[in-house]
């Protein structure tokens, strides 16, 4: 790999760790002065309104089929919902993924 | 009974491995592509590995190497990568407040991707203190250790492995919005909740449909924060 790119990767790697571990650090920071202040450690309200929207919007993102027919957006409503409904029965993480995934596979195998 | 007393079923670090392996399933297929399109692009096997590894960063590791191909110049390749991954920038902050004192947790952000902060943001509120390092650590090392084999994967026999089992990279990728989905359910608990969060999954949805790949996620999330306070004042206004 010739030097420049090397130089690319490495910023970019570099950059890409600031970028997280550079308000961890600010934040840090700021929970031990509202503590020292003997105020409650919160977050600022934005920051605690925009965690949860973050998630959302990855999820409206990750659920665009990655091709577009009427199998793939078939599959995908049905599973959304299989998955939901897995969700309230068992209130966990990871058997609602797998019964979603898994009624991915058995709807797609079917059409 | 506080969530102190609560003891977790299996060891923190076990758990968190448990917890993130839904993971997988969206980690590999990509992983696979992205290690397939880097060698073909030309870059060497062990070249595509250490992107992954130092990187970390999906959409990001893609573009890298499609610049870099393009012959891109150094200062753009490095600026548009690090565009990409701005919105990483209010993860730690929003975990902060669950993390102990602990001189590691500054590494372990290295690990800190959209879907740890997403699995880690609902998770970490509902465990003992004392174990969130250990959970943090597992789900982490398992997302980024699936990362680099699946790259590698793709790298050394990507070819072979989309041609023989093309059924796999089509269902395994729901991993994720199931994982999402189950993520945010509980969050559907008021009125203001459900309108926000609708609307920034539709908004997500339209954005990604019409091709803004890259800033669909922060624009989604930032216009579900202003609706979010928009609504707020209107139920404040409509209360006195």
């Amino acid at each position: 790999m010739p030097n420049d790119i090397w130089i690319a990767l490495i910023a970019s790697a570099v950059g890409t760790f600031f970028i997280r571990v550079l308000p961890l650090i600010w934040m840090q920071r700021h929970i031990a002065r509202r503590k020292s202040q003997e105020a409650v450690a919160e977050l600022p309200t934005w920051l605690s309104v925009f965690g949860p929207l973050m998630i959302a919007a990855m999820f409206g993102v990750s659920l665009v089929p990655a091709t577009m027919s009427t199998e793939t957006w078939f599959s995908t409503i049905v599973s959304a919902l299989v998955t939901l409904i897995a969700w309230w029965f068992k209130r966990s993480l990871g058997w609602p993924v797998f019964a979603g995934v898994m009624t991915y596979g058995v709807v797609t195998v079917i059409f | 009974m506080t969530s102190e007393d609560l003891s977790l079923p299996r060891p923190p670090v076990l758990t968190g491995v448990y917890d993130a392996f839904p993971l997988l399933g969206g980690y590999i297929p990509v992983a696979i592509s992205f290690g397939l399109i880097s060698t073909q692009s030309g870059f060497g096997i062990l070249e595509t590995i250490l992107i992954s590894a130092l990187i970390y960063a999906g959409a990001s590791q893609f573009l890298f190497v499609a610049m870099i191909s393009a012959g891109a110049p150094l200062w753009l390749v490095i600026s548009m990568t690090l565009l990409i991954n701005a919105r990483h920038v209010v993860y730690a902050p929003n975990l902060a407040i669950y993390l102990p004192q602990n001189r590691w947790w500054p590494w372990l952000m290295h690990g800190l991707t959209d879907q740890i902060f997403a699995l880690a943001l609902t998770r970490m509120a509902k465990i003992p203190e004392h174990t969130r390092i250990g959970w943090y650590t597992g789900a982490a090392l398992l997302a980024w250790l699936s990362w680099i084999f699946g790259t590698a994967l793709g790298a050394i026999a990507g070819e072979e492995l989309t041609t023989r089992w093309p059924l796999l990279g089509e269902v395994m990728p729901f991993a994720l919005p199931a994982l999402f989905l189950v993520l945010i359910a509980p969050r559907f608990t008021s009125r203001i909740w459900v309108i926000t969060l609708s609307a920034t999954i539709t908004l997500a949805f339209a954005l990604k449909l019409f091709g803004y790949v890259n800033a669909a996620i922060p624009l989604a999330a930032i216009s579900g924060a202003g609706i979010y306070y928009l609504i707020q004042k209107l139920e404040k206004h409509n209360a006195k």
